[in-house]
């Protein structure tokens, strides 16, 4: 639909990965027109998972990369259009949205803000200087880098032990170095880094320095929380696994209300504050993180825009 | 265009598909060389990108120029293009 002689989506989908991807399945089929905004990766970290073995329907587990291409086959079938791009800014005109992105200015009736979260960065000495020299986030992207290496992990949850069994697949050995006494990783996921030979798992213990020289990283080392002594674990990569941060820079300056954390506040209806601006996935506020609840609360908002536009 | 662009990737790396998708969509030829299967390559991406991550993505351009972009980053591509 156009006004004024520029283009007004019906609802424009910041972010293209599994949980816009949902609503875009259920927006297109209402003949809702229904454009998607992505700046990273189409599936988001979905799509750099090594293997998925928690969504319904794949008994045999699937491939991050996979999933995410289906979803956006099974959008792009009914009609979604994925644009590749940034937006930098939103900000409201009546009842009309606009967004600043790096393809130019685009309107649109209603807004759903799913941009999901990235890896947060340790922040120890040689972490920025040997990154991507040994010092590494996406392990199906580099791990192949890694054939008969040594490597050491950093984390304890479901990113870290899923990432470190794909990567037993290269490296000839990885210390998994854990801060707390016990891991966040479901304990299926527990249960295979136990059995795999290739991996040691260190709870207790901080990850303090990345040590290198100018072939790369050498060594990483860390503190013993039980016994107080510093430990040092010889390795040629690290892989940081380390918690996840929202992706909202990009509302710092708008009306949306984030929480203390920087995650987007929204009631049960997926409702900003903001009336038309919806929010699901990964950077909602009080999200579970989970692919599966990611989807689910696309198909949630789907609904929910559509009855907003219906009135 | 005269520019020659080549695209470093692994795998099953997610960005790497981007950096070809990106490419696709606004019409640029490009050749892939994948360090999986051609290891023997990855010293010299070490080399011209100091960084041993992909995608690596080189234009070199009709005037002898080169740029090197290591990851996904639409306005970095954009800007070497």
């Amino acid at each position: 639909m156009s006004e004024n002689n520029r283009e007004i989506h019906d609802v424009v989908m910041v972010g293209a990965g599994p949980s816009s991807l949902s609503a875009a399945i259920y927006t297109t089929r209402e003949d809702i027109d229904t454009l998607l905004i992505e700046k990273g990766v189409i599936g988001g970290l979905a799509a750099i998972t090594d293997k998925i073995d928690n969504y319904p329907g794949f008994p045999d587990g699937v491939s991050g990369l996979e999933l995410s291409e289906n979803l956006r086959k099974q959008a792009e079938k009914f009609g979604a259009k994925i644009m590749l791009g940034e937006v930098t800014k939103i900000t409201g005109e009546g009842e009309t949205k606009r967004l600043d992105t790096t393809e130019g200015t685009i309107y649109a009736k209603t807004v759903l803000l799913a941009t999901g979260t990235d890896h947060r960065k340790l922040g120890v000495p040689g972490e920025e200087e040997f990154y991507g020299r040994g010092v590494h986030y996406c392990a199906t992207c580099d791990g192949a880098f890694y054939r008969d290496k040594k490597l050491v992990v950093v984390g304890g949850g479901n990113s870290a032990a899923q990432e470190s069994l794909f990567l037993t697949r290269y490296a000839s050995h990885i210390d998994m170095l854990v801060r707390s006494d016990k891991m966040r990783a479901s304990d299926v996921l527990i249960n295979k880094l136990q059995e795999n030979d290739k991996i040691t798992i260190h709870l207790n213990t901080t990850t303090d320095e990345i040590v290198g020289d100018n072939t790369g990283v050498k060594k990483v080392v860390g503190t013993d929380k039980i016994k107080g002594q510093k430990v040092e674990f010889e390795c040629d990569g690290v892989f940081i696994f380390v918690g996840l941060n929202p992706n909202t820079s990009f509302l710092k300056d708008s009306a949306i209300e984030l929480d203390e954390a920087g995650f987007i506040k929204t009631n049960s209806r997926l409702e900003t504050n903001v009336p038309g601006v919806f929010a699901s996935g990964d950077v909602r506020s009080g999200a579970t993180m989970q692919i599966a609840t990611a989807s689910g609360e696309g198909a949630t908002a789907a609904l929910m825009i559509r009855e907003y536009l219906e009135n | 265009m005269s520019q020659n662009i080549t695209v470093y990737t692994t795998n099953s790396c997610a960005y790497c598909g981007m950096v070809k998708r990106w490419l696709d969509t606004k019409g640029y030829a490009y050749q892939e060389i994948n360090l999986e299967e051609q290891p023997e390559r990855q010293q010299e991406v070490l080399e011209m990108s100091g960084s041993l991550s992909v995608p690596v993505t080189v234009v070199n351009a009709a005037n002898g120029s080169k740029s090197i972009a290591v990851g996904y980053n639409i306005g970095k591509l954009a800007s070497m293009l």
